[in-house]
Parts: C-alpha cells; sequence; structure tokens
C-alpha cells in the first residue's frame, strides 16, 4: 500500500559533546522536560503530521533506546500497515557495513522504504527539540513543486557561521550551501530535516553510494550533488521553538526553558500538540508538610520533602528534607538525601546524592558550568562536585571533584 | 507449559456498593471512581491481577458503565489486550433472557457459559470499593495447599469509629468473619454493628471454578440471589471455606466522607509507600506534561498527578490530573479531581470537586471536616 510520505529519524548518533550522559544510551534516548526523551519529539511530531510510518536508524548504543520505542504504542505507531520501525545497520550476502554516514544510513534500508512506495520521504534528526507540524513543510514542498525542501531557522548573523547555511533567492530557491563558512552570505541555519521526492533521493543515494570518496552524508555530499544537478531546492522558514541539544549546556538550558514557557516558546502544555512519551506507571507525586517548591516540574514518583527552585525533576526522583534544588535537571530514580546541595546541573537516572554533599554551583561571571553526574553513581556524604566536573564513577565520602 | 500464570480467571463486578456513594457515581460506577490522584479503584484490582498471573479477567457490567468502558479500552494500559483471555466486558442485556442482576448469584448465572468454557482451575471473585496492592499468587496458592472450596479475603481493623460503618439505610450488604484456630470460617454476620476490631470480609473470593458453577445453577434453581448470604452461610458446615487475612493496606470507599478519608489519608507518606510498595498500579495514560509549579505557588502536603498548574496556595490536597489552581487562590483540604479550575483569589476548604469544575474568582467555598462539600461534574461555582 502506497503512503504520501514516511519519516526516516537518524538516531545513531552518539552525541559525543553530551559525555557522561551517552556513555550508556544513544542521544535520542536522553531524558528530557521531566519525562520524555529527546526523541519523543520528532515521533510525537510525526504523529501529530499524520505520518504514520517511521523508521529509526540506529547503531550506537542501541539498548535503551529499542526497549523504549517497543512496539511504538505510546506514540500511536503500532500499526497494522507502517508504524515504527527501528532498523539497526545488517548484514547483507555482499557483506556487512556499519552505517558510515547520515546517506549512508538511508542507502543501507532502501528496500524498508520501498515496501511503501512512498512520494515523499521526510528525514528527520533524533537529537533536537522542536515542535513542529511536517504536514505544513510537505504542503511548503508541494506548493513549490520541489524536489527537495530543507526547514531552516533564521539565526542571528554573528552565530551564523557556526551552521550549514542556506542561501536562496526571494521564491526561497536554494542557490548555495555553505557548511559552517567564515564569511556567511545568508542566516538561514539548516535544522537537518529534509523533505525530498523518493524518486530523487533513491537516485542521489544510489548515485553517493557508488562515489567510493563520499562521505555518504547528507550535508557534505548529497545536498551539493543536488545543487550541481540544479535541482529544485526550497528553504522552508520555521520560526516556532528548535534548539539542538548536542551540548551539556544546550541540554539543560532547554531544559530550563521548559519551566518558562511564557518566554521561551517551547509549551508542553498545548493540548493540540501533545508529546508522548513512555509512562512511568509510578503513583502521584508527593510534596511533603516540609517541602518548598518554585518554578518547578514535578512528575509521577517523585516525593519532595526538601527544598526546590527553578528545577525539573523526572519520575521517581526524592528530595530529602533539608536538602537543596536549584537550576537543577534531575533525572529519573535519584535520590538526594538530606542536607545535600544540588545547583545548576545535570544529574542522571538512578544517582544516590548522600547527605552534605555538594554538587554543582551557581553561575558566577567567570565560571559559568553545568555539573553533570552520569547515571547509577553514588555520591558520597559531604563530597563536593565542582561546576565543570564531569563524574562517572562512584565518589567516595568527603572527596572532591573538579 | 513454562508459565508465571496463575490458574485462574478473574470476575470483577464493578457496582457493587454503588448505592453508597450516590454522588460519586452519578455519572458512573464504584470501579471508575477516580482515587489517589492518577487512579480509578478498579485500577487497583485490576493491576494485582495482572501482577499476579491472572490475564483472563471479566467485568460484569450493570449500570452506568459507560466512563468504565471509555477508562478500559481494550485493556492495553493493564497488558490485557490478549489472544487468549486478556479483558472481557461485559454488558447486562448481552443475550435473551438475562436480566439486570442484583445478586452476585444472578450475576454469575449470567455467565455461566463463560465460567464453563474458560479453562482455569480457579476464579477470584472481587468487588471494586477497595484499593489494595494484592498478590492474588500468594492467595491462590495457600488455597490450593488448604483444599477449600471458597477462600475470602478479609482484614482486621476497627471500623467502628470510621464514618459510613453503619449503614442502616442500604440494601447493600457486607460481612464480618467468625474464624476457628484453622482459619475456618465458622460464621458470617451479615450488617454486624459490632465495634472494635473484626475480621471484615472484602468481598474478594477464590472459588474452585466447577464448585462456582455448580453451586450458582443449584442456587438459582432454587431462586437464590446472594452468593454469601444464600450460598455460603447454610452451608459452612458443610463446605470447607477458608479465610486469607490479607495484611497489606486496605482503602475503602463506603461513604462520601470514607473516599474523603481514604484519599487523605494518603497524603501520609507512609501510607502511600504502603499502598503502592511492590508491584505497579496501571491506569489508562493521559499524556499530560509534568505538573508545574510557578514562582507564586506554595505547596505543603499534596499528592498532584501530572498536568497540574499550580500558582497559588495548596495545602493537604489531591490533585488528579490538569487541576489548575490559580494566583492568590488558597485551596485547603480538598480532593480536586481531573481539570477542576480553581480561580484567582478564591478560597476553598473541605471540597471534593468532581471533573471539570471551575470555581470563579474571589469565591469562598467551604464545606466541614465532617461533611465535605461535593460539587458535581462539570458544575461552575
Amino acid at each position: 500500500m502506497e503512503k504520501e510520505m514516511i519519516a526516516m529519524l537518524l538516531a545513531g548518533g552518539q552525541g559525543s559533546r553530551l559525555y557522561a550522559l551517552t556513555e550508556k544510551l544513544a542521544k535520542p534516548a536522553v531524558p528530557f522536560g521531566g519525562k520524555y526523551r529527546i526523541i519523543d519529539f520528532p515521533l510525537s511530531n510525526c504523529v501529530n503530521s499524520g505520518i504514520d510510518t517511521v523508521g529509526i536508524l540506529t547503531q550506537y548504543q542501541p539498548l535503551v533506546l529499542n526497549e523504549y520505542i517497543g512496539n511504538g504504542q505510546p506514540w500511536d505507531l503500532d500499526r497494522l500497515h507502517g508504524g515504527v520501525h527501528v532498523l539497526p545497520p545488517y548484514q547483507k550476502a555482499s557483506g556487512s557495513d556499519w552505517y558510515k554516514g547520515t546517506a549512508n544510513a538511508i542507502c543501507q534500508n532502501i528496500s524498508f522504504i520501498e515496501r511503501y512506495n512512498p512520494k515523499y520521504v521526510i528525514i528527520l534528526s533524533g537529537d533536537q527539540i522542536c515542535k513542529q507540524d511536517y504536514s505544513d513543510f510537505l504542503r511548503f514542498h508541494k506548493e513549490k513543486n520541489a524536489e527537495f525542501s530543507v526547514a531552516v531557522m533564521e539565526v542571528p548573523w554573528e552565530e551564523a557561521s557556526r551552521f550549514g547555511l542556506m542561501v536562496a533567492d526571494e521564491t526561497d530557491r536554494i542557490t548555495e550551501f555553505q557548511e559552517k563558512p567564515k564569511e556567511p552570505k545568508s542566516n538561514l541555519a539548516s535544522m537537518g530535516i529534509y523533505i525530498f521526492n523518493w524518486d530523487i533521493l533513491k537516485k542521489y543515494l544510489l548515485e553517493d553510494d557508488a562515489d567510493p570518496n563520499s562521505e555518504n552524508d547528507f550535508g557534505n555530499n548529497i545536498i551539493p550533488n543536488l545543487l550541481r544537478d540544479g535541482r529544485k531546492m526550497y528553504a522552508y522558514h520555521f520560526d516556532g521553538y528548535w534548539k539542538d541539544v548536542g551540548t551539556i549546556s544546550s541540554l539543560w538550558e532547554a531544559n530550563m526553558e521548559v519551566l518558562d514557557p511564557e518566554h521561551s516558546g517551547i509549551d508542553l502544555f498545548d493540548e493540540n500538540w501533545k508529546i508522548y512519551s513512555r509512562n512511568s506507571g509510578m503513583a502521584g507525586h508527593h510534596i511533603s508538610e516540609t517541602a518548598e517548591v518554585t518554578n518547578s516540574m514535578i512528575t509521577d514518583g517523585c516525593k519532595v520533602s526538601g527544598s526546590v527552585k527553578h528545577s525539573i525533576l523526572f519520575d521517581g526522583v526524592t528530595v530529602e528534607e533539608g536538602a537543596t534544588v536549584e537550576d537543577a535537571v534531575v533525572m529519573g530514580g535519584t535520590t538526594i538525601r538530606s542536607g545535600a546541595i544540588v545547583k545548576h546541573c545535570i544529574v542522571a537516572e538512578n544517582v544516590t546524592i548522600n547527605e552534605q554533599a555538594i554538587v554543582g554551583a551557581m553561575p558566577t561571571a567567570e565560571e559559568k558550568g553545568v555539573a553533570t553526574i552520569a547515571s547509577d553513581v553514588s555520591i558520597g556524604r559531604g563530597a563536593k562536585i565542582g561546576p565543570n566536573a564531569m563524574v562517572r564513577n562512584n565518589v567516595k565520602d568527603g572527596e572532591e571533584e573538579w | 507449559m513454562v508459565s508465571s500464570n496463575a490458574n485462574a480467571m478473574g470476575i470483577i463486578f464493578p457496582n457493587s456498593y454503588d448505592s453508597l456513594v450516590p454522588e460519586l457515581v452519578s455519572n458512573r460506577l464504584m470501579a471508575s471512581i477516580p482515587f489517589a490522584s492518577r487512579y480509578r479503584m478498579i485500577d487497583f484490582l485490576l493491576s494485582s491481577m495482572v501482577n499476579s498471573g491472572i490475564d483472563n479477567i471479566s467485568i460484569v457490567l450493570r449500570q452506568n458503565y459507560r466512563s468504565l468502558m471509555d477508562h478500559l479500552g481494550s485493556g492495553r494500559e493493564w497488558d490485557l489486550t490478549r489472544k487468549n483471555g486478556g479483558l472481557n466486558i461485559i454488558p447486562p442485556f448481552s443475550e435473551r433472557g438475562i436480566k439486570v442482576y442484583s445478586g452476585r448469584v444472578e450475576a454469575l448465572y449470567n455467565i455461566l457459559p463463560l465460567l464453563r468454557s474458560s479453562k482455569e482451575k480457579y476464579v477470584v471473585l472481587a468487588d471494586a470499593n477497595i484499593a489494595a496492592n494484592i498478590r492474588f499468587d500468594e492467595v491462590i496458592a495457600e488455597h490450593e495447599a488448604s483444599g477449600a472450596n471458597v477462600t475470602m479475603l478479609y482484614y482486621k481493623a476497627d471500623l467502628s469509629t470510621r464514618s459510613g460503618y453503619t449503614r442502616k439505610d442500604t440494601d447493600d450488604f457486607y460481612y464480618t468473619l467468625q474464624l476457628d484456630e484453622d482459619s475456618r470460617v465458622n460464621e458470617i454476620h451479615i450488617n454486624a454493628q459490632d465495634v472494635g476490631v473484626q475480621n471484615h470480609s472484602m468481598n474478594i473470593y477464590v472459588v474452585d471454578r466447577e464448585f462456582l458453577i455448580t453451586q450458582v445453577e443449584d442456587a438459582t434453581v432454587r431462586g437464590k440471589i446472594y452468593f454469601e448470604r444464600d450460598v455460603l452461610l447454610p452451608n459452612l458446615d458443610k463446605f470447607l471455606v477458608k479465610a486469607y487475612e490479607f495484611t497489606g493496606y486496605v482503602a475503602l470507599i463506603n461513604s462520601i466522607k470514607s473516599y474523603f478519608d481514604e484519599n487523605m489519608a494518603l497524603l501520609k507518606q507512609e501510607n502511600a509507600d504502603a499502598l503502592f510498595a511492590g508491584n505497579n498500579i496501571y491506569t489508562k495514560v493521559r499524556d499530560d506534561n509534568p505538573t508545574r509549579y510557578t514562582a507564586t505557588a506554595q505547596a505543603k502536603n499534596i499528592m498532584a498527578a501530572d498536568g497540574c498548574v499550580i500558582e497559588g496556595t495548596v495545602e493537604n490536597c489531591v490533585l488528579f490530573r490538569g487541576v489548575k489552581i490559580a494566583k492568590g487562590a488558597v485551596v485547603k483540604n480538598c480532593i480536586l479531581m481531573q481539570d477542576t479550575v480553581i480561580a484567582e483569589n478564591t478560597t476553598a476548604e473541605y471540597l471534593i470537586t468532581d471533573k471539570n469544575v471551575t470555581i470563579t474568582a474571589n469565591q469562598e467555598v467551604k464545606g466541614t471536616t465532617s461533611y465535605p462539600m461535593y460539587i458535581a461534574k462539570r458544575k461552575i461555582v
């Protein structure tokens, strides 16, 4: 059966700049916003946009991601025809290959796409926080009679050289592509979200695959090749909330922005554009007599008896009486014991921060670091973790790490 | 066969004791009464059964069941969308010759074909007016070992001091048990007014399926209606009826006041921990975002589900999903069901607001501790 458009979601990246947070899981599986994982955003966008077939390309540390996706039911993607499919690299008669680049990952799954014989394929990336209506993007693509469209964001000119830039004319037709140029000719940054006509995508994937010198990458190879051939390429302007959460500080920042939907533009309270996630199944959260909670988001299974300010607590976090949590992102199952002070940091899942330990510090003019604690770590009593620390192993009582 | 499944099927009577909480069941039934911030009463039984390996569960509906049907859906949230067994919802009037039942024997007679065609050796019968986290696998093992025909779950408590105990104004029965030293049930007292700690039947039974079929057929022929009063009680000397003491946490709903009290009791962390200890309780997922506390929020001693926005003051409250408490509002000792809105500068105390209630700005609405005020679904105060 034919689908108008299916989605291919690139979720194989290691996210090496998230360091300790992505040692055991792929970046798209990193928890976000109290009860979500990053991949919930593109998946929910798909479903909310009417896309019911999604291939998820996995490669790096896929266990958590695979288990999380399961049969796709939380996103309503358990379908008779289509639905969500996890696509790891596989062995072929001709040998086996890891996914060598973003384009190669799609190329190795041409047969998956052909099962649905789509008119269009949307390529998504699994490491962005963004609420976007892909059906509007497709409407644009069709209106322009395009063969390839890319979603772009206007960025400040002074930051433009950090991005892949699309230079477009007044009809939004792309004339040039600049990858992180020193002298930007445009401030339209590629969001890494593309719509292709399937026949065009297939042709260029196969061509790229035959080129031994190619890095098999969309940005470096496919898009330049399309430009070379004068294909009908258009830039779709997106002006909603979009954040690449590829670094510790941007991940922390995006979480904090969730706490301020009135100004940041990332509103998780939108009934018309829900973000779906796999449910923890825990009971409602408790705020005790001794607790103080302001400017925070708290979800099922939390038990708060201490002070929580401007923070996000994920499912099943315990904050004991006398503990202080501020400007912190505290992931599921973590316990913060009495007297501990946890500030301006990211604490991953199932961490124990023992009595009187100090983790992170409020930023100063010269020091803005976000302390990071990896999952399953125990921070000893009275231990001190500095604002630039990246803690991967248990810290003994009274020890310091900077 | 390798299996972690129990050799038992479950049958739940969702309408039992509806008459005790007329306000709460005007739009629903006992089993779908919201409880403990994000659950419905039936979630505790269903989850207990599923967690104990019972995956063939029938719900025998009587009336007012739309909300329950909506809640249960296909049973997926409880892992009950199975090829064999799974969730089986039995509406009334589904077949010729079947009438709306009043007693349990009638209800069981209506589903005799189901009982006959099932393969499980045991049947777990249960009402839905109790929230508890029950290990049915342990109960069934003891039932099997004892060779009893029927095992009745009971718990020890002094209910005489709680409101709703003297239920003279109802047609519903409740039972207390007298036991011998081997936990055999000697006597079943109906609507006893005894004070002090009693053995209160939880109306949850493990019964041999073949035995149950025989007894239901027999009782129906003789025009008997009630399983406990008409079948068990006169035959306690003939049948081996054992009692199984449930020592876990029990929340019992038998009046609007007890509904209030049982919700409030869960604000004590040790009570909530006891109820939710061990196995998860599953419920319908609504995909709300986490609950948000703004800069002006002041929250003390509350239990809250996801999706709430708290900008005002809230103390000693149970908040269900999507409750909004606006700036300047002061809410104390209230149970606010799904999507209740308390607008700005309004004071609310001792209220039970049903779903989608709005209390407009600058109001003062108060019940009392002995008589919490109930505000019906979708009302705007």
